[in-house]
């Protein structure tokens, strides 16, 4: 047993700031929309000032910068060495790149959720004072999660840049797709924030050492969403996966809209997606629906698995329990 | 606030047959079994009990962090399973022991976060920050990286951020755990200054410091294995086991002995301290310990000395403490509890106690 320390107390002493609003039962019923704009505000600020306001510059610039780069570097050589040069081996590496390049922000975004959790509960020892805060958790991690993809998205234009400056990629701005370029961005927001609460939910779970399932589990949606490569190769019942994955039709209409007469990720010869609609690609329309659709089923599934993965952390006692160092 | 409008609140804490069992391989522990309590507003209430005892599982579940296995509880009257986003609004919570915070960000920064979680203004925010960090004595830490606070600092901002809202219950777990005396003296000072400062706010500690409980908290349960032993004042408790009044009596003469008082009605035993059985009854100052069946039989002993002509020089009275309480309640010490645990996790090599683990 510890010590006792007592010794004998001077008078406590009255200080202005203990001075209180009284008991208005009001104050238990909090300021509706005010407070979640916020909580959502200052959840993407800390989240913000947790990632970039790191002691470190250096693993700031590696992670944010370096790491893309270098994923796009690699992936890149490997097709100049498989794919060869000439126009096809072209059209195989803009799409390689710009897929790689996009899949900087993706992980940040599904990942991201998932490594607050993990962070705040095994690290930083916060997320029980967040969880008995007035904040509500899920908005907490939503903010967290838009911090995180906020630096992902840094991340993909700095490759997309590096791709164009270096590896010559030809981008013409001319015939880039505008609109359906900021409507695709835009939709595809909720659905890959909704993947990276659904992964959380299952962080909030694990009792042992869990960072690696964040990786894991976006390394397994990286060969199911056309990222670096299209649907068609893969065997049916995984292309089924990947037609019913948000992820893939909005990397589908990204590379769409960036590059509108390049190689669509989606359909082609024997692709699944041929052979259930009788069509060779999705057009935009199409590709804007289905997102939207799959987006909105995912963003419901997510936050209904996390609602259960929450209430069942506060009836096992996991949203304390640190099970690492 | 008034007292009065203070009388018309639900009551703080409102638990009844609380049970928690968490279940853990390779048998469930039952941390919480059937625990009834009622706390009012504006008590300093104290859960003192060893570790293990189920009291940070008690805080867990009114903090609205765990559920219980059974029965109910309620904060202000609000209940700590349905009505969660209520009491969050007018609770906080501070624990001891840990290093928790964003290390990164600076002490003002991270309290700001805090602040704005709990709904106050931007700029709001920043005034009652600095307010804050004015009343806690870290001014001048303000713009330091938390990872660079000493425990004693984090504490104290940790104090800090459970005082943000102004909430109209505290809860304290452990508060004092780790600090040094200067610290620990610091925090239950602060708490004091808070607490008295608006009437009916209320204050529930956990500790297993005997002293600690003894000198804050105006009634206390005393908890092991996850029921309540005993609740009161400590003076109630004290007074569990002492029927009877020790006193220790100094005076200038004593002619016939200590076996004189001893014949009293009332008097249970007389006897020379310790202190002067050498200089026997001859000397210039005399000292007795008296146990007396109750106080009132005080009156006969001063009546017989001042009829014998001794001249009462001194009175004392001796009391139980608060582990002697416990001692009489639960069979064992808390330090004998300490070193049984540490006894068992030598023996299986097993670092982990099912009850601590399900704590933590």
């Amino acid at each position: 047993m510890t010590t006792p320390m007592t010794t004998p107390m001077t008078e406590p002493v009255y200080h202005p700031a203990f001075d209180g609003n009284g008991f208005d039962p009001a104050r238990a019923e909090g300021a509706g929309l005010a407070d979640t704009r916020r909580h959502m505000w200052t959840a993407v600020r800390l989240g913000w000032q947790v990632e970039s306001n790191w002691t470190d510059p250096l693993l700031f610039f590696i992670y944010t910068v370096a790491k893309p780069v270098a994923s796009l570097l690699l992936l890149v050589f490997m097709v100049q060495i498989v794919g060869g040069t000439g126009a096809a081996g072209e059209a195989v590496r803009t799409f390689v790149v710009l897929g790689s390049a996009l899949w900087a922000m993706l992980m940040a975004g599904i990942a991201g959720p998932a490594w607050s959790v993990l962070d705040d509960r095994e690290r930083y020892r916060m997320l029980k004072y967040l969880y008995v805060s007035p904040a509500t958790f899920l908005l907490v991690l939503v903010g967290r999660g838009v911090s995180k993809l906020a630096v992902g998205a840094m991340g993909t234009v700095i490759a997309l840049l590096f791709a164009v400056v270096v590896l010559g990629l030809r981008v013409d701005l001319a015939a880039v797709n505008w609109p359906m370029l900021v409507l695709t961005l835009l939709l595809g927001l909720p659905p890959i924030l909704a993947l990276g609460i659904g992964l959380a939910a299952i962080c909030l779970q694990t009792r042992q050492e869990s960072w690696s399932y964040p990786e894991a589990f976006a390394g397994a949606l990286f060969l199911v969403s056309g990222v670096v490569f299209p649907l068609s190769i893969l065997p049916a019942p995984v292309q089924v996966i990947g037609l019913i994955n948000p992820v893939t039709w909005w990397v589908a209409g990204v590379r769409g809209a960036i590059l509108p007469t390049g190689a669509s990720s989606i359909g082609g010869a024997s692709s699944l997606w041929t052979t259930l609609t009788g069509t060779q690609v999705p057009d935009g329309a199409m590709t804007i629906a289905v997102l939207l659709l799959t987006g909105a089923v995912s963003t419901l599934a997510a936050t209904a698995l996390f609602r259960v993965s929450e209430r069942r952390a506060r009836e096992r006692g996991l949203l304390d329990l640190t099970t690492g160092s | 606030m008034t007292a009065d409008v203070t009388a018309t609140l639900p009551p703080a804490i409102s638990v009844a047959g609380l049970r928690r069992v968490y279940p853990v391989k390779p048998k469930p522990v039952t941390a919480l079994d059937g625990i009834d309590l009622e706390v009012a507003p504006g008590e300093f209430f104290g859960l003192l009990g060893p570790n293990g005892a189920g009291k940070t599982t008690l805080i867990k579940i009114l903090t609205t962090l765990l559920l219980p296995s059974a029965g109910k509880a309620s904060i202000f009257g609000f209940d700590v399973a349905t009505e969660a986003a209520k009491i969050r609004r007018i609770m906080n919570m501070v624990a001891g022991g840990e290093q928790s915070g964003y290390g990164i960000l600076t002490v003002r920064e991270q309290l700001w976060m805090f602040s704005q979680f709990y709904g106050l203004g931007s700029r709001e925010g920043w005034r009652r920050v600095d307010e804050l960090l004015d009343a806690v004595g870290l001014g001048d830490q303000r713009l330091q990286r938390v990872s660079t606070l000493s425990t004693g600092q984090r504490q104290k901002m940790n104090m800090a951020r459970g005082l943000l809202n102004d909430p109209w219950i505290l809860f304290l777990d452990e508060p004092t755990l780790g600090l040094d005396v200067s610290a620990a003296r610091a925090v239950r000072e602060m708490v004091l200054a808070w607490k008295g400062a608006v009437p009916g706010r209320t204050v529930l500690l956990t500790t297993h410091y005997m002293a600690e409980a003894d000198e804050l908290c105006e009634r206390i349960a005393i908890v092991d294995h996850g029921k309540i032993l005993a609740i009161g004042t400590p003076a109630e408790l004290k007074r569990r086991v002492q029927r009877e009044s020790v006193l220790r009596l100094e005076v200038n003469r004593l002619d016939g002995g200590p076996a004189v008082l001893a014949k009293l009605p009332g008097v249970v035993s007389a006897a020379l301290a310790a202190d002067n059985v050498e200089a026997g009854t001859e000397a210039q100052r005399v000292a007795v310990n008296l146990v007396l069946r109750d106080d009132n039989a005080l009156t006969g002993v001063m009546a017989a000395l001042g009829a014998a002509g001794s001249r009462v020089l001194g009175l004392r009275t001796s009391e139980p403490t608060l582990e002697d309480v416990f001692v009489e309640l639960v069979g064992r010490g808390f330090a004998d509890e300490a070193d049984a645990e540490a006894a068992n996790a030598g023996a299986d090599h097993d670092h982990s106690h099912p009850t601590e683990d399900a704590e933590r």
